[in-house]
């Protein structure tokens, strides 16, 4: 057993294997490549066991054959956001393209995995607003809003980063399959963890710590009272990262957590602007156009109301409307009523929430 | 004599088939065999028709007697063969000639003391025992001369029956009809506040025979249009009214004294039903189950979510076809199951999934709960309604909605006219093009299509229209719109 009998494998081969040993979380990675060169740690820690370098061979031919970038501390390339950062990873796993993560500054939008059509919405819109002002939009891949903000960046100009918790080898979560791929291709996805480790619950919160390191602003747009997006938001807090929320209704349960961060004194969220001027006071330079001054979304001028419909629409509004209210609120006779409505979906004012109904 | 051969019915699922009991009476130990796959309660009878006998002042053979039951492959089974047996029995020990029982078709269960007792399924038996005439119990004629008419005879006990065949008294007088079993009024639309796109989705399911599905949460009022569906209903045709009645009668359920029933029936089996209580069967009589007694009415399954997924599997047969067959190691009964189904669910295990923001339900759970509601399944409704609560103003006036007698009136005309399932009005262009623009965007399938322009035409017809146009697409669009709650 010795390091010296394969000289053209890399430092970063080492470390790979160190971190693919059973029970080896970030922390302990951490300190095991402080103390020592990664070869010599890796042969520190397999001190009497029947580890060869062929092991160490065959787990880093296992990264590159997949097209997985390692990322070492101290190495060039390693992300400058991390450098300071208390509990930065030893390593980092990207797929993509990891020069996404210097140049642009970034945000990240996160939220609940089960969120309201209004949280989808806003995380979609701010995804692509942010993206097309040059801001790369950091999120998780989760279901729910982290997709939703994905989907809005994906190609909208600023490369997309994605946070995840397992190992780049699969799919977590297995719905995100083409969103997985699009982001890998426009953006990059990293990970702490090698390939072939699974996605394990303890991985999501330490996920949250990196996702927060790597952000210039962290903004919930939905959360629950005691949701995930929790960690993100103290992850961010303890590195003095602004956070930000979008208020909801008081009544909706997915935004008990953004209401009460408000409380605390997040930075309200109404608009895109809102997180370019964020940024524009940590420092990164973004330009805050017009466009995306408070209140404007990026949506074009909607066409004018037909006159036959004005009492439809004068019924809808930005929340959905169950039908039975439609009816009541217009007096219109039920065919009527969905006719008006369809008529306005054909138009561009109008949209059809699951059978509710609101304004476009 | 020491043989006789009387002529009998027995009931197989919903329909009979003639058997023909045989007796021998010969010397040897006294002893009573009954042969020919009989079951349990034929076997019994044995006990049943010495005590009547006896209990007749009429003499029991001390002798060795074989009962045949023929054809002897055939599994026989209910009380219904206790007074064929007796009569066959006193005609081989001489105590009745012969020639008094051609021509007779006998069927009824027999009390200990020598009456004659209600036997089920009787419209099916007297179908089975054409062309002979036939006796039952005299509380049975009235039902079993509504196929057979004047060719049915009764008797109230076994002595009185032994009387009128001996030639020594006349055939009793039919009893008059116990008047009919009143009906408990159905519930009534104007009970209902609110709810417009329920009220409608149950007047267009009872005008095309649309299958509906409403998914809303608890207190939404799902259970109370389900219940008044069954109201807007016409009454059943001569031919229905028949089939239902026979099947009514064949389950053991109560049916009027020697009427039809004249509305459709309303079936509402509880989520924990056995599957065999839903489709029908049972190990050896094969009895009609849920789907078949809701035959030509509504079938109305309550938490739809709640029931097992092999249940509901097991409805799309029925929902295809109008049949049900179950099969057994014994053989295969068709029953007729052609009913309109109506089915409620909650969005959510919850209930709140409809309210965004409001449901506590995980994603896995909400997955969980629309996974027991396959895909081949929900295609079979074409309506799904998303219901809300009503609102309290609403729900508090004093002002009640349209009663039922108006929107049934409706409902006939529409009928009359034609709905979506025959010749009903055509759709407009603007119309198809809408259809036509959600199949292109992705929002409707192929059978999507077919099925909105089904209910796009009963709304028309409803309406009293001509024509389908825009805005009835668009409602039939919208009653369909639940589909977005319940699949994820």
């Amino acid at each position: 057993m010795s390091a010296e009998s394969a000289p053209d494998l890399p430092q970063e081969a080492y470390a790979v294997a160190l971190a693919s040993m059973p029970s080896m979380g970030p922390a302990r990675l951490r300190t095991l490549l402080a103390a020592d060169p990664p070869a010599r740690a890796w042969e520190r820690a397999n001190e009497g066991s029947r580890a060869s370098v062929r092991d160490v061979a065959r787990a880093w031919q296992r990264q590159t054959s997949l097209g997985i970038r390692v990322l070492l501390a101290g190495q060039p390339g390693y992300p400058a956001r991390l450098v300071d950062d208390p509990q930065a990873p030893a390593l980092l796993f990207c797929l993509g393209d990891p020069t996404a993560l210097a140049g642009a500054p970034t945000a990240a939008l996160v939220g609940t995995r089960a969120p309201t059509r209004y949280g989808i919405g806003v995380a979609a819109q701010f995804g692509a607003d942010l993206s097309g002002a040059g801001v790369s939009v950091v999120s998780g891949l989760a279901l729910g809003i982290d997709g939703a903000a994905h989907e809005g960046a994906c190609g909208a100009g600023a490369p997309p980063v994605a946070v995840v918790a397992g190992g780049l080898d699969h799919v977590y979560p297995r719905r995100h399959e083409r969103l997985w791929e699009r982001v890998a291709s426009s953006g990059v996805i990293v990970s702490e963890s090698p390939a072939g480790v699974p996605t394990e619950k303890w991985r999501f919160p330490v996920r949250n710590r990196l996702l927060a390191a790597l952000s210039d602003v962290v903004v919930v747009v939905e959360s629950r009272h005691q949701g995930g997006s929790r960690h993100t938001v103290d992850a961010a807090m303890d590195r003095g990262v602004p956070v930000g929320a979008v208020p909801g209704s008081i009544r909706s349960a997915t935004s008990e957590g953004t209401n009460a961060l408000l409380a605390d004194g997040a930075f309200p969220v109404c608009s895109c602007g809102d997180i370019l001027i964020a940024l524009a006071l940590v420092g990164a330079s973004v330009a805050v156009s017009s466009q995306f001054a408070r209140g404007q979304s990026s949506s074009a001028a909607s066409a004018p109301v037909p006159a036959q419909d004005r009492r439809v629409y004068d019924a809808l509004s930005a929340d959905p409307s169950p039908l039975d209210e439609l009816v009541r609120v217009t007096g219109l006779d039920l065919a009527e009523l969905c006719g008006g409505l369809e008529r306005l979906a054909q138009a561009g004012l109008a949209r059809d929430a699951g059978g509710w109904w609101e304004r476009a | 004599m020491q043989h006789a051969a009387v002529n009998s019915a027995v009931l197989t699922g919903a329909t009979a088939s003639a058997v023909s009991v045989e007796v021998h009476v010969s010397n040897g130990l006294p002893g009573f065999t009954i042969v020919g796959l009989p079951d349990a309660a034929v076997r019994e009878s044995r006990d049943r028709v010495r005590a009547a006998i006896l209990s007749s002042g009429l003499p029991w053979p001390l002798r060795r007697t074989v009962v045949n039951l023929a054809p002897s492959g055939v599994r026989k089974g209910g009380a219904g063969l206790d007074l064929p047996i007796a009569v066959g029995l006193l005609v081989a020990a001489g105590e009745l000639s012969p020639a008094r029982t051609e021509g007779l078709s006998f069927c009824g269960e027999l009390g200990l003391n020598g009456s004659l007792r209600h036997v089920p399924g009787m419209i099916a038996l007297a179908d089975a025992a054409a062309p002979l005439g036939m006796v039952v119990p005299l509380c049975d004629v009235r039902e079993a001369a509504l196929v057979r008419g004047a060719a049915v005879r009764g008797a109230a006990t076994l002595g009185e029956l032994v009387a009128v065949l001996r030639g020594q008294a006349n055939w009793p007088t039919i009893p008059r009809s116990r008047g009919t079993v009143h009906a408990p009024d159905e519930p009534n639309l104007s009970d209902v506040r609110g709810q417009a796109l329920g009220r409608r989705a149950v007047e267009v399911a009872a005008a095309g025979r649309h299958h509906l599905l409403m998914v809303g949460p608890p207190g939404s009022g799902k259970t109370m249009l389900a219940e008044r569906l069954a109201g807007l209903l016409p009454p059943l045709t001569p031919a229905e009214a028949l089939t239902v009645t026979r099947i009514h009668s064949a389950a053991g359920c109560a049916v009027p004294d020697g009427e039809l029933l004249e509305r459709p029936p309303f079936r509402a089996p509880h989520h924990q039903a056995s599957i065999v209580s839903l489709v029908g069967g049972g190990s050896w009589s094969l009895r009609p189950g849920e789907v078949s007694l809701a035959t030509n009415g509504t079938l109305f399954l309550d938490e739809l979510g709640e029931f097992p997924v092999a249940a509901l599997e097991a409805l799309r047969q029925p929902l295809e076809e109008g049949v049900i067959r179950v099969s057994r190691a014994g053989g295969t009964v068709t029953f007729p199951a052609a009913f309109l189904l109506v089915a409620a669910m909650n969005p959510c295990p919850c209930g709140e999934g409809v309210y965004e923001g409001a449901c506590g339900c995980s994603v896995a759970a909400r997955a969980r709960y629309r996974r027991r509601i396959s895909a081949p399944l929900l295609d079979r409704f074409d309506l799904v309604v998303p219901l809300s609560r009503p609102d309290p103003d609403e729900l508090l006036s004093d002002e009640p909605g349209e009663p039922s007698e108006v929107v049934a009136r409706r409902v006939a005309a529409a009928r009359a006219a034609g709905t979506g399932h025959r010749a009903g009005p055509e759709l407009t262009e603007d119309a198809a093009a809408l259809l036509a623009s959600k199949l292109r965007a992705g929002g409707l399938s192929a059978r999507g299509l077919h099925k909105v322009t089904r209910v796009a035409r009963t709304v028309a017809a409803l309406a009293g229209a001509d024509v389908a146009s825009f805005a009835h697409a668009s409602e039939a669009l919208s009653l369909r719109a639940g589909r977005a709650v319940v699949v994820s």
